[in-house]
């Protein structure tokens, strides 16, 4: 059930990316994508034992600890993505003064013209 | 109206796709864990396992990482610091 | 927009403990939960309080964008430095040239503790530059 859970909020980032005008919302909703992934590997590591990877504080078997590295490194990967993404919609906004990706084509096309 | 018939058939492809997909069989015992397990503590010294995993084995990940992250710091400075 | 004395006093008083528990965080990331990447955001996370709260020039006078530039560029040399000397004591770039089995009695192991507190410095920096850029244009 957990599965489709996590399935089911990927495609809420999937949808909001492909279906919303606005591109602040489309830099979230990859968020919300990019977090489905994360929640995927840890969940899919954690049926592996019932105890934090962590040597030496007794009973448990520990659970498998490379998807918590690789998904260290995808959160790290993520904020840059974000953060890149807002920049390029700071200075798409200082130039064409909307967040409305329709308008935005508009002007772009007109321009050429 | 054409716009909107792809972007829900696009939605419906993936979920179709993530429905296959994470209704299967999920094996949870890899070769990998049981080696990091058993040998992790001892052939790295760190007794959190994550840190031994991406400070010991995969100490390459973490330097790619760290370029990302500096790439990134750079290109947000060009972006919005950028006058014209 | 009209600030409370209450953001004013709690941002302050609670920066610098967000601070110590990110420096915590990195400096036991080998054998507790925690390490560089998560010292780090948290040490970020303090300076993007500040910001917040007490506006990005106020964050700006306590940590310059220019000094945190080259922390973040000096880190990455750093690391860069610890695997180099790998290769020059003869085991492979990156390579744990310090660890023989032996734990040392307050730093375990001098190479993992390096890597995490530089690694710390580095991601602390560069989320804080990055929010601080993003911050300074109102």
């Amino acid at each position: 059930m957990a599965w489709y859970l996590i399935g089911a909020i990927f495609l809420a980032g999937v949808w909001g990316l492909i279906a919303l005008p606005n591109l602040i919302k489309k830099v979230v909703a990859l968020n919300i994508a990019n977090s489905a992934i994360i929640l995927f590997f840890i969940y899919f590591g954690s049926l592996s034992g019932d105890t934090a990877p962590i040597m030496g504080d007794g009973a448990g078997t520990p659970v498998d600890p490379l998807p918590q590295a690789l998904m260290l490194t995808a959160i790290v990967v993520g904020v840059c993505v974000v953060a890149l993404a807002l920049g390029l919609v700071y200075r798409l906004y200082t130039r064409y003064g909307t967040l409305d990706i329709r308008e935005i084509e508009r002007k772009v096309w007109k321009r050429d013209e | 109206m054409g716009a909107r018939a792809v972007e829900i058939a696009a939605v419906l492809a993936v979920a179709i796709f993530l429905v296959l997909a994470l209704g299967g069989e999920h094996p949870t015992e890899t070769p990998v864990r049981a080696y990091v397990v058993e040998h992790g503590e001892e052939q790295t010294g760190a007794a959190n396992l994550v840190t031994s995993v991406y400070l010991g084995y995969r100490a390459f990940d973490t330097l790619g990482e760290t370029i990302v992250l500096l790439l990134a710091v750079s290109g947000v400075v060009l972006f919005v610091e950028h006058r014209q | 927009m009209r600030k409370t004395d209450i953001l004013d006093v709690v941002s302050r008083k609670l920066a610098p403990f967000m601070f110590l528990f990110g420096l915590y965080l990195v400096s036991h990331g080998d054998l507790s939960p925690g390490g560089g990447f998560q010292g780090g955001v948290v040490i970020a996370s303090g300076v993007i309080l500040l910001a917040m709260a007490k506006g990005s020039a106020a964050a700006a006078a306590l940590l310059p964008v220019r000094k945190l530039a080259v922390t973040e560029a000096v880190a990455f040399g750093l690391i860069l430095a610890v695997g180099l000397a790998g290769v020059l004591m003869g085991a492979g770039f990156l390579a744990d040239v310090l660890y023989d089995g032996t734990l040392l009695p307050i730093v375990r192991t001098p190479f993992v503790f390096i890597l995490n507190l530089l690694i710390g410095l580095k991601v602390g920096a560069g989320a804080s530059l990055i929010c601080l850029h993003l911050f300074a244009q109102e």
